[in-house]
């Protein structure tokens, strides 16, 4: 499935096993997006939550 | 068995959860769990017969912890269990009156505590946030101009528990490595040693560090187990250094990471974790 990032615009390819909640990256700014819905074979993105401080194992 | 996996950032381990739950015949599903609303108490049978916790945020996790069982959902781990894990003091003082071997560790309430209670412990030592993780904050803190610059550092911080409180820890001279116990109910599902990469004093695998396969000996295998106890049990990564005077724990893990270790030992680690899902569902 294929995008682009709101970012820098480059072409950004998802998985087509990818399912929502699943975290991509765009390969040319590093910005991460979170897989937003899927439907019929398009793919929706947001931008994915930033590290928290409460965040970890 | 219907078992939801909750979770608030897809990782690999969530992933493998979800596929072991499926090979073991469980009816698994994953909850993304950012979108949901809750109103207080009302059921929530989408939830099914248990629900595995593994949202990375604490706050997060912890209050949808206590949601659920409040309206009756079994969760793995308990809202007790994150809670001990999820603040280092709480873990500290778990580990300690429990008899688990752990470094010596003040509190400071104040920056002047603070100074007293370096002047304590003697430097080197650790100053950690009190909740984080992946060895995020956590510095070795090497004389007074050290400290005293930190705690200018802290008092910038918004979150008033670490603003103006300060978790202090015996700096514990070790090999560049620590221990990584998997820990489910009372069995070890994995060990390995995590070794710090160069230039790096943390021994954390989300700062680099790369993980060997390690078997305990009878004596770490007890300690490692009675740490999990001391924190009320559960699905846990088990933390321990090992210095010349003996084992320490220094940690105990509520969402344990295992991409790691897995990478390490051939145990199917998350088949093993669903197992004892599957059984702690049943009792």
């Amino acid at each position: 499935m294929n995008t682009s990032c709101k970012e820098c615009g480059a072409a950004l390819s998802v998985p087509g096993d990818a399912i929502v909640g699943e975290l991509v990256s765009c390969k040319d700014c590093s910005t991460e997006y979170e897989v937003a819905e899927i439907s019929n074979g398009n793919v929706l993105l947001k931008p994915a939550e930033q590290v928290g401080e409460d965040w970890g194992e | 068995m219907k078992l939801t996996i909750t979770f608030d950032r897809l990782r690999w381990e969530e992933k493998a959860l979800c596929d072991a739950a499926g090979s073991a015949g469980l009816e698994a599903s994953l909850i993304d769990v950012k979108g949901l609303v809750f109103e207080v108490p009302r059921k929530r049978p989408e939830f099914g017969d248990v629900v595995l916790q593994r949202c990375i945020s604490h706050y997060r996790s912890s209050l949808l912890t206590q949601m659920l069982e409040g309206s009756g959902v079994k969760v793995i781990n308990s809202s007790g269990v994150a809670e001990t894990c999820s603040n280092k003091l709480a873990t500290s003082i778990a580990l300690a009156n429990a008899g688990v071997p752990t470094p010596k560790t003040l509190l400071a309430l104040t920056s002047e505590g603070a100074e007293e209670a370096a002047e304590k412990l003697g430097y080197p030592f650790v100053m950690k946030p009190f909740t984080g993780s992946w060895g995020r904050m956590v510095t070795v803190v090497r004389d007074r101009a050290t400290l005293q610059s930190l705690m200018e550092f802290k008092e910038e911080l918004a979150n008033p528990q670490e603003q103006h409180m300060y978790y202090l820890q015996e700096y514990v001279r070790r090999p560049p490595r620590d221990i990584r116990a998997i820990v489910a109910g009372d069995a070890i599902v994995a060990c390995v040693h995590r070794i710090a990469p160069k230039g790096e004093w943390r021994t954390n695998v989300a700062r680099g560090a790369v993980s060997e396969a390690f078997k305990p000996d009878s004596e770490l295998k007890e300690i490692i187990l009675k740490a999990a106890r001391a924190v009320g049990g559960g699905i846990l990564g088990v933390d321990a250094m090992e210095p010349d005077s003996g084992y320490l724990v220094h940690e105990v893990n509520n969402t344990v990471e295992f991409k790691g270790a897995q990478s390490a030992v051939d145990t199917d680690i998350p088949a093993q974790l669903i197992r004892y899902v599957a059984q702690s569902a049943r009792r």
